[in-house]
C-alpha cells in the first residue's frame, strides 16, 4: 500500500480554461494575468499525494434486489452496481486509489471565496486541474505496477459515476488508510474534504483492452 | 490546576522528566500481518479475537515496552456505529492490554474521522461529545493514562484534551502527526502544537506516525523549547512501498534507533513506534535506553541525570520568558524587548461600516478587514462583536470560525461578557489572548479561571470597583492584584499583559504621563509581565489625530510597552513600530527596515499597500478597451468595468460625484449600462466567466463608493430575491456560481446558500427572504435524489416558490421527474427564467 507524492511544475492551461467555460473568447490581459497568478498560487500550495493498493477480485454476486456486487480479497470494500460491474468485467484485480492536493489549497479556496470571487473561480478551476494531474500520476504508477506483473489496467472509475454510490466512500478511504496518510476526511453527506481530492478504482486485467475487444468481437462473430 | 491520578512513583518521575518511558510499536501493522482486511474496523477484534490482541501486546512487553497502547484508535461512536458500544470496546481492549502484564496501559484515542468546521462540517461540540464518551469508558475500564494521537487538526486535538481534562483525572499524552513539510495536514507547526498543548495542560506532548524517525528529529527539536512537559515521539518505520505485492517499510530497527538516539539526546524522554514497527524495534529502543543509562526499569537513572539539569533546553521556556499566542497554523512568540502589533479594526466601537456589516451578518467585509490588517503587519487580531442589537455570543463564534478560514493570525477575544469569552476560547483552535479581565473581584473570579482552563494568555485592565486610578502607583497596585490572582491559578507571568488604559489628553493633560509611568512601573515591579495598550484614545478631541497617536505610541514603546493595539492600516503607526524595532535592536542590523523603507521618499506620506502591482501593470493594456486621456470620466468607468479593472473605479466614481453627478444618475447612466453590456457580451459568448465576474466586481467597487456616500445602500434596481444552491450531497459549484454572477448582473438579489445544502435550509431561506424563485444545481447522478428531496420539501412548506434546476447531469425529462418548474440548460437560460417570473 504505497504512499506517493508528486511534484507539479505546471498545469495545462487549456484544461484550466475549459473549467472556466472558455470557448475561444478574447481574453483581456487583466484576466490573462490573473489566470497565471492563480495557477502559480495553486502550484505553490498544492501538495499532491496519493495512497493506493491493489486487491484481487474475489468473486461476483447479485443481491436479492438484483444489484450486482464485485467482491475483493483483503479489503472490506465491495463495489456495488451495474456500471462498476461492467467496468470490472473480466478483471482479476482492482486498484483502489485516493489522491488529494491537500488542505492548503482547501484553505485558500475558502479564503478566496470569502474575499475575491473572481480569484476564487480561477483558483478553483486550477486546483481541479491540479488534482486531475495528480490522479493521472497515480494512475501511471498503478499501470506500471500492473505491467510489472504482466497485467493491464483500465480507466479509473469514481464513486458517484453511474450507479456506484457515494456510500462506498468510508470503506474505500479506509482501505487505503486515506485519513491518516493523506488527511482526507468525509462529511456526513460523504463528501471529501479537502474537496480537491479524488477516489477511484481501476480494473486490472490479464489481457490488454485491445485484446479484450478483439476477443469480444471474435466471440460475437462465432 | 488539575489534580492528577498518577499510577506510581515511576510514572510520576516520567511526568517530571526525570525518567524515560518506552511505549510499544504499531498495532495496525501487526493486525494486518495477522490477516485483518483493509478498511475493516480493527477495534472490533478486541471483542472477537481477544487472544490475538493480547498476543500482540504481550510481544511488545516481552520486547521491553513499559506502556502498551490499547486497540481503540477508532473506537468512537461515529466509527463503531451499530457494531459495538464504546464502553464494550474500551472495556475489552483494556482487559487485553492489562493481561499482557505491561507496567502501564495507555488508552488510545485517535481522530474522530470527521473534519471540524470551518473546513469540515463536524462541530467542536460534536467532536467533544465523541471524545468524552471514550474518555469516560477508558477511565471506567481502568486505563493508567490517556493517549490522544495521530491528530492533524489542532481544534480536534483541543476538543479531545478538554474532553479528557473534564471527564477524567488520568494523565493526558497528546501527539500530532506531521507531513514532509513539517506541518500537519491542516497546517499546524511543531511550535504551535507545543505551545497550545502545553497551555492546555497536557502531561506529555509530541509527534507520532508522520514519517521515519530521522525526518522527525528536527521537528522534535522545534517542539522542545516550547514544551512545559515531557516530549514524546513515536515515528513510522519510514515510508511504505510495495515489495512482491506486499507492503514493506524502508527503515529497519538499527537505522530507526540511531535516529531515536538523536532525539533522546536532544531531550525527548518518551519513545516508541508507529506504523510499520514491530517488537524488534521496541527491543532495539529498550537497548538504547539501557545504553544511555535512561532505563528506568534498571533503576540506574537518578534524579540528577544530566538531561534534567538546568541547562536542559526543556527549561528554556520559563527562563526565556516568552509571550506566546497561537492560531492553528502560526504562533507569535515575543521575547522580552520585542514589540507586537494587535490590529484593532474588528471592533465595532466607533466604526459605522463594521456595525452595519455585523448587523447584516455580512461577514465578507469583516474578512476583508482581517486580511488587510494581516497584510499591513498585524500579528494578532482583536475580535469584538459587542453591539447591543446583535447576539454577541453567536456573532463572536461565527467570526472566530470564519476568520480562521481566511487568516492564520492568532486572535484576541475581546468581550465584556465572560460567557462570550468562554464560548469563543473553548473552541478556538489555538492559544488565544483574552481581552480582558480587570481588578474587580467579580471579573477576576469569572475570567481568570477561563484563561487557566482553556490555556489562554490574558489582558488585565488597571481598573477596579473604584474606577481607573489617576496615577501610576494606583495602576500598579491593581496590576499586582491581577498578577497575584492569575499566578494562583497557574497562569505564568509571561501569559499576562497589563493594560494601563489610555485616557484622552484633551480632557486631562496629566493623563499621558500617568499612563507612561504606569507602564514603566509594571515592567519594573512585576518582572516577566507584559504590557499592552490601545493607543488611539489619547488623541480624542484633537485635530490631526494620527500624528498624536504616533507620538504617543513611540513614547509608550520607550516606557516599555510590549503590545500595541492599533490600526495597522494607518501607515504612520506602522512606521513608528518599524522604526522602533530598529532603535530597540529587535530588527537586527535594521535589515527589515532597510528592505521596507530604503526606497521610500517620505515614509508617512506613502499610502497603505495596494492589492497587487501586477494589476496596475495590466491596467492600460486591457484588450480592446484602452483608457484614453480624452475620454470622459463616464467613458473611463465604462471601459474599466468592461475590461474588469476594479482599481480605478472608486476614484473615478468619486470624481463624478465631485463634478456634481448624483448617486442615482451614476447608477442608472453609468454603472447599469456598463453591466448590461457585460451581460449581453456574456450571452452571445464574447465574454467568458472570469471576465464577467471581473466586470461585476469592478461595478461593485463603484456601488461601494455610492453606498459609503449615501449612507443607506442604493442597490441597483432590485428585481426580487432568488435562493440559489448546490443540493445536499454535491459540492460542485462552479456552474452555480456562474448563474449567481449572471443573475446579480441583472439586478436580482441572490441569496447563495453555497453547496451541499440541506433541504430544510433551502426552505428556511426561501421563507425568511420571501423568495419567489429557487435555483437548484446538481452535478452527479447520485445527487439528483437530493434535488428531488429538496423540491418535495419546498412544495410542502413553501408552495409559492417556483423551482428551476440545472447541472451537467440534468435534462428536461430529469427536471420534470424531480418535480421542478423549469429546466435551465445554462446560465443565460436561468436569467431568462428569472425575468419571466420576477420581471
Amino acid at each position: 500500500m504505497p504512499i506517493e507524492s508528486y511534484s507539479l511544475s505546471s498545469l495545462p492551461r487549456r484544461a484550466v480554461l475549459r473549467y472556466l467555460g472558455y470557448r475561444g473568447q478574447e481574453i483581456a490581459s487583466e484576466i490573462d494575468a490573473r489566470i497565471d497568478r492563480f495557477v502559480a498560487r495553486v502550484l505553490e500550495l498544492a501538495h499532491p499525494r496519493s495512497s493506493w493498493a491493489v486487491f484481487d477480485v474475489a468473486g461476483r454476486s447479485a443481491r436479492d434486489d438484483g444489484t450486482s456486487e464485485t467482491h475483493l480479497a483483503g479489503t472490506a470494500l465491495t463495489l456495488m452496481g451495474s456500471s462498476i460491474a461492467t467496468h470490472m468485467d473480466g478483471a482479476v484485480a482492482c486498484a483502489v486509489m485516493a489522491v488529494t492536493v491537500g488542505m492548503d489549497v482547501e484553505r485558500e479556496l475558502k479564503r478566496l471565496s470569502a474575499t475575491d470571487s473572481v480569484a476564487s473561480v480561477i483558483f478553483d478551476a486550477a486546483a481541479s486541474v491540479a488534482v486531475e494531474e495528480a490522479a493521472a500520476a497515480c494512475q501511471k504508477s498503478i499501470i506500471a505496477e500492473a505491467a510489472a506483473r504482466g497485467l493491464h489496467a483500465n480507466a479509473r472509475f469514481s464513486p458517484g459515476y453511474g450507479d456506484l454510490p457515494l456510500a462506498v466512500q468510508p470503506v474505500l478511504l479506509a482501505s487505503v488508510d486515506a485519513q491518516r496518510r493523506l488527511g482526507i476526511a468525509l462529511t456526513d453527506t460523504l463528501l471529501m474534504v479537502p474537496t480537491k481530492s479524488i477516489t477511484a478504482v481501476m480494473g486490472i486485467f490479464e489481457t490488454s483492452r485491445a485484446a479484450r475487444r478483439s476477443e469480444l468481437m471474435s466471440g460475437s462473430l462465432a | 490546576m488539575r489534580n492528577l491520578r498518577v499510577k506510581d512513583a515511576r510514572l510520576a518521575a516520567v511526568l517530571a522528566q526525570e525518567e524515560c518511558l518506552l511505549f510499544d510499536g504499531a498495532m495496525g501493522t501487526q493486525l494486518q500481518a495477522r490477516g485483518l482486511a483493509a478498511g475493516e474496523l480493527p477495534e472490533l477484534l478486541c471483542l472477537t479475537d481477544p487472544d490475538g490482541i493480547r498476543a500482540i501486546h504481550g510481544a511488545y512487553v516481552a520486547a521491553g515496552a513499559d506502556a502498551v497502547t490499547t486497540n481503540t484508535f477508532g473506537a468512537n461512536a461515529a466509527k463503531l456505529g451499530d457494531a459495538a458500544t464504546v464502553e464494550q470496546v474500551f472495556s475489552a481492549a483494556i482487559a487485553c492490554a492489562k493481561a499482557s502484564g505491561a507496567a502501564y496501559v495507555a488508552a488510545d484515542i485517535g481522530p474522530t474521522g470527521q473534519l471540524l468546521a470551518p473546513l469540515g462540517t463536524c462541530s467542536f461540540d460534536e467532536a467533544y461529545t465523541l471524545f468524552a464518551e471514550q474518555v469516560r469508558a477508558a477511565d471506567a475500564a481502568g486505563a493508567d493514562l490517556l493517549i490522544i494521537e495521530t491528530m492533524a487538526d489542532l481544534a480536534e486535538a483541543k476538543a479531545a484534551v478538554l474532553a479528557a481534562k473534564e471527564n477524567s483525572d488520568l494523565p493526558i499524552f497528546c501527539t500530532m502527526t506531521f507531513a514532509e513539510d513539517g506541518r500537519t495536514f491542516l497546517g499546524t507547526t511543531p511550535e504551535v502544537a507545543a505551545i497550545t498543548l502545553s497551555a492546555l495542560g497536557v502531561d506529555a506532548l509530541g509527534i507520532n506516525c508522520s514519517l521515519g524517525p530521522a525526518a522527525l528529529v528536527p521537528l522534535a527539536k522545534r517542539m522542545i523549547p516550547y514544551a512545559d512537559c515531557p516530549v514524546m515521539v513515536q515515528a513510522n518505520a519510514g515510508l511504505p512501498r510495495v515489495e512482491d505485492g506486499a507492503t514493506a517499510y524502508d527503515i529497519g530497527p538499527d537505522a530507526y534507533v540511531a535516529a531515536v538516539a538523536e532525539m533522546v539526546d536532544a531531550g525527548v524522554t518518551i519513545i516508541g513506534g508507529c506504523c510499520g514497527t514491530d517488537p524488534a524495534y521496541t527491543a532495539a529502543e529498550r537497548r538504547l535506553l539501557c545504553d544511555r543509562g535512561r532505563d528506568g526499569g534498571t533503576g540506574r537513572l537518578s534524579r540528577f541525570d544530566s538531561v534534567t539539569s538546568d541547562l536542559s533546553p526543556r527549561h528554556a521556556r520559563h527562563a526565556g520568558d516568552v509571550f506566546t499566542v497561537t492560531s492553528a497554523q502560526s504562533h507569535v512568540a515575543l521575547a522580552p524587548g520585542s514589540v507586537g502589533v494587535i490590529g484593532e479594526r474588528i471592533n465595532p466601537t466607533g466604526k459605522k461600516r463594521l456595525k452595519e456589516a455585523l448587523r447584516a451578518g455580512e461577514l465578507d467585509y469583516v474578512m476583508g478587514e482581517a486580511i488587510k490588517q494581516a497584510e499591513a503587519g498585524a500579528q494578532i487580531l482583536d475580535v469584538n462583536a459587542g453591539l447591543p442589537e446583535i447576539d454577541e455570543r453567536r456573532t463572536m463564534l461565527r467570526l472566530c470560525t470564519e476568520l480562521s478560514g481566511v487568516t492564520t493570525l492568532p486572535l484576541q477575544i475581546d468581550s465584556a461578557d465572560p460567557a462570550v469569552i468562554e464560548a469563543a476560547v473553548r473552541s478556538y483552535p489555538g492559544k488565544a489572548l483574552i481581552n480582558s479581565c480587570n481588578g474587580k473581584r467579580e471579573v477576576l473570579d469569572a475570567v481568570l479561571p477561563l484563561a487557566a482552563h482553556y490555556g489562554c494568555a490574558v489582558v488585565g485592565l488597571t481598573l477596579d470597583e473604584q474606577g481607573i486610578p489617576q496615577d501610576a502607583q494606583g495602576r500598579l497596585a491593581i496590576a499586582r492584584r491581577i498578577v497575584g490572582a492569575a499566578e494562583k491559578l497557574g497562569i505564568p507571568r509571561c501569559d499576562i499583559a497589563i493594560d494601563c488604559l489610555t485616557m484622552a489628553a484633551s480632557t486631562d493633560q496629566s493623563a499621558p504621563r500617568a499612563i507612561l509611568d504606569g507602564i514603566a512601573l509594571v515592567k519594573r515591579d512585576l518582572p516577566g509581565v507584559r504590557t499592552v495598550l490601545g493607543v488611539s484614545n489619547i488623541s480624542f478631541g484633537l485635530p490631526f489625530r494620527p500624528l498624536v497617536n504616533a507620538t504617543f505610541l513611540a513614547a509608550a514603546f520607550a516606557a516599555g510597552l510590549d503590545l500595541a493595539i492599533i490600526n495597522p492600516l494607518d501607515p504612520r503607526m506602522m512606521d513608528v513600530v518599524n522604526s522602533w524595532r530598529v532603535l530597540s535592536g529587535e530588527d537586527a542590523s535594521a535589515q527589515e527596515f532597510v528592505a521596507e523603507y530604503a526606497n521610500r521618499p517620505d515614509a508617512a506620506a506613502v499610502a497603505a499597500p495596494e492589492s497587487s502591482p501586477s494589476i496596475r501593470v495590466a491596467e492600460n493594456a486591457a484588450a480592446g478597451y484602452p483608457a484614453h486621456e480624452d475620454q470622459t470620466i463616464e467613458q473611463r468607468i465604462h471601459a474599466a468595468i468592461l475590461s474588469g479593472r476594479k482599481d480605478p473605479v472608486p476614484q473615478q466614481v468619486e470624481e463624478l460625484l465631485e463634478n456634481g453627478s448624483d448617486t442615482l444618475s451614476v447608477i442608472n447612466e453609468v454603472l447599469i449600462p456598463a453591466l448590461d453590456e457585460v451581460g449581453e457580451r456574456f450571452e452571445r459568448g464574447a465574454f467568458f466567466l472570469p471576465q464577467l465576474m471581473a466586470s461585476a466586481e469592478a461595478a461593485k467597487a463603484g456601488f461601494e463608493v455610492l453606498r459609503a456616500r449615501g449612507g443607506s445602500a442604493p442597490v441597483p434596481a432590485d428585481k426580487g430575491k432568488i435562493v440559489l444552491c448546490t443540493v445536499r450531497g454535491d459540492i460542485h459549484d462552479i456552474g452555480k456560481n456562474i448563474v449567481r454572477m449572471l443573475l446579480e448582473n441583472y439586478g436580482f438579489d441572490v441569496i447563495d446558500l453555497g453547496r451541499d445544502v440541506d433541504p430544510q435550509a433551502v426552505v428556511d431561506a426561501v421563507l425568511a427572504h420571501d423568495a419567489r424563485l429557487v435555483g437548484l444545481s446538481a452535478l452527479m447522478t447520485t445527487t439528483v435524489a437530493g434535488m428531488a428531496d429538496t423540491i418535495r420539501l419546498l412544495r410542502k412548506q413553501a408552495p409559492a416558490a417556483k423551482v428551476m434546476v440545472g447541472g451537467a447531469v440534468l435534462n428536461p425529462e430529469y427536471a420534470q421527474m424531480v418535480g421542478a418548474d423549469y429546466y435551465a440548460k445554462d446560465a443565460t437560460e436561468s436569467a431568462k427564467i428569472a425575468r419571466e417570473i420576477l420581471g
